[in-house]
């Protein structure tokens, strides 16, 4: 009994095919329509900005530039203007509202060097550093308190008096040489005649590389 | 996360293995499915047999549909796909001439080699006949380029070509499909049945 039923229903397969094929392309057109997500996925770039390693510090910089460290690119996000006036030694000036230039994409998305964003305080790079890794760039980092921490730790280094640990002392006498490194005089370091001032480095020379575009995928019949 | 291949899921050495399966898997179907019959498939023609139209139909709409919902569900990225460039002219009348020996020899390329395969006589002069054609082609390449480039409209779907949704195209196409072989069946059903 139950067989022959289903014999029955299974003589009209033709049929019932068409109608599920009809079906399912129709539902194709009752789909509601969203947004589609692009970049990297929203749990990854919450990672992202919560891990330690998204900033550096100045003194961490200062460090990786005075060792001559190839791989560190200084991106100045400030107009042009201010990175005119005084920029970190080596630094390229990408202000924040051209970081999304088709031009600079070969700067910012590069796996060769280790980027560090900087502005007048973190605001900015912070900025910049969240439109690019929402993008998926890798390797940027943002200057922890920006220009300003980097004037008041490396380039003006606060004096410790007698009574502060040992610790505080290095720190201070790591920064003066890291100012002195970057062209700070100091009374009490001043010989008889003062050396002449170091030529203002150029920034950095980056040879951008060129992305391949994604190789259109080949096929056919 | 798909295609998989080009977003290196799976790495790119893979492509001539997985084609090489799916070659094989695509041949012994043909095969099962009576399609390395000439007489079947020149069916079509004649209205006697419309399983090629019926089989080639219900692929692309499963597959396009399957595609729609995998690219709504995030499991594909549409815009990763190869998409055939479109040469018009040379489209045109090479879909002409595929036709015309569609009909003549019995067979379209690939069931011909399938044909072959199993040592079909006609599918062996076919296979023959491609390859003198390929030679020719090739020969007198520098003559028929401008025809061979013509009408170049760059990696284009019908879906772009007339500004409509993906999903209206499909389900229209759908209904055609489904349209198609009702009228296909009426037609077999009227036509003298070949024995074959």
């Amino acid at each position: 009994m139950y067989n022959r039923k289903l014999a029955k229903l299974l003589t009209h397969s033709y049929q019932i095919l068409a109608v599920i094929l009809i079906l399912l392309a129709g539902g194709l057109l009752l789909l509601p329509s969203y947004e589609k997500h692009e970049g990297i996925e929203p749990e990854s770039l919450l990672a992202n900005a919560i891990s330690p390693e998204r900033y550096i510090s100045s003194d961490e910089l200062a460090h990786k530039i005075i060792s001559g460290d190839p791989s560190i690119l200084v991106i100045d996000v400030r107009d042009s203007e201010r990175f005119e006036s005084y920029s970190i030694p080596g630094a390229i000036n990408i202000p924040l509202e051209d970081i999304l230039d088709e031009e600079n994409e070969e700067y910012l998305d590069q796996a060769a060097y280790e980027i560090v964003l900087c502005s007048d305080d973190n605001f900015y790079a912070d900025q910049a550093w969240i439109l690019c890794n929402r993008l998926g760039y890798k390797n940027l980092r943002v200057l922890q308190g920006g220009m300003q921490d980097w004037f008041n730790s490396v380039i003006n280094p606060p004096q410790p008096d007698e009574k502060m640990p040992n610790s505080e002392h290095e720190l201070y006498s790591f920064r003066k040489s890291a100012s002195m490194f970057f062209g700070v005089a100091y009374e009490d370091e001043v010989k008889a005649t003062p050396p002449a001032p170091k030529p203002s480095p150029k920034p950095k020379t980056v040879a951008p590389v060129k992305k391949k575009k994604k190789k259109m995928p080949e096929g056919g019949c | 996360m798909g295609p998989l291949i080009p977003n290196e899921i799976i790495p790119a050495e893979w492509n001539s293995i997985f084609a090489l399966v799916i070659g094989i898997a695509f041949g012994y179907i043909l095969e099962s499915s009576g399609f390395s019959s000439s007489r079947k498939l020149a069916g079509v023609f004649y209205g006697y047999d419309f399983a090629v139209l019926k089989v080639f139909f219900t692929a692309a709409l499963v597959s396009s549909i399957g595609i729609l919902y995998m690219d709504y569900m995030g499991y594909l990225d549409l815009g990763a796909l190869y998409v055939h460039p479109t040469y018009l002219k040379g489209a045109l009348i090479g879909g002409g001439i595929m036709g015309l020996g569609f009909i003549t020899g019995g067979f379209c390329p690939g069931t011909s080699i399938c044909a072959a395969a199993i040592g079909k006589i006609d599918a062996l002069v076919y296979v023959g006949g491609i390859l003198i054609g390929i030679f020719l082609f090739s020969e007198l390449f520098s003559r028929f380029e401008p025809l061979y480039d013509g009408g170049f409209m760059g990696y284009i779907t019908i879906m772009d070509a007339f500004e409509i949704s993906p999903y209206v195209f499909v389900f229209a196409f759908t209904l055609l499909a489904v349209l198609s072989f009702v009228i296909a069946d009426i037609v077999r059903k009227r036509v003298k049945k070949v024995v074959y």
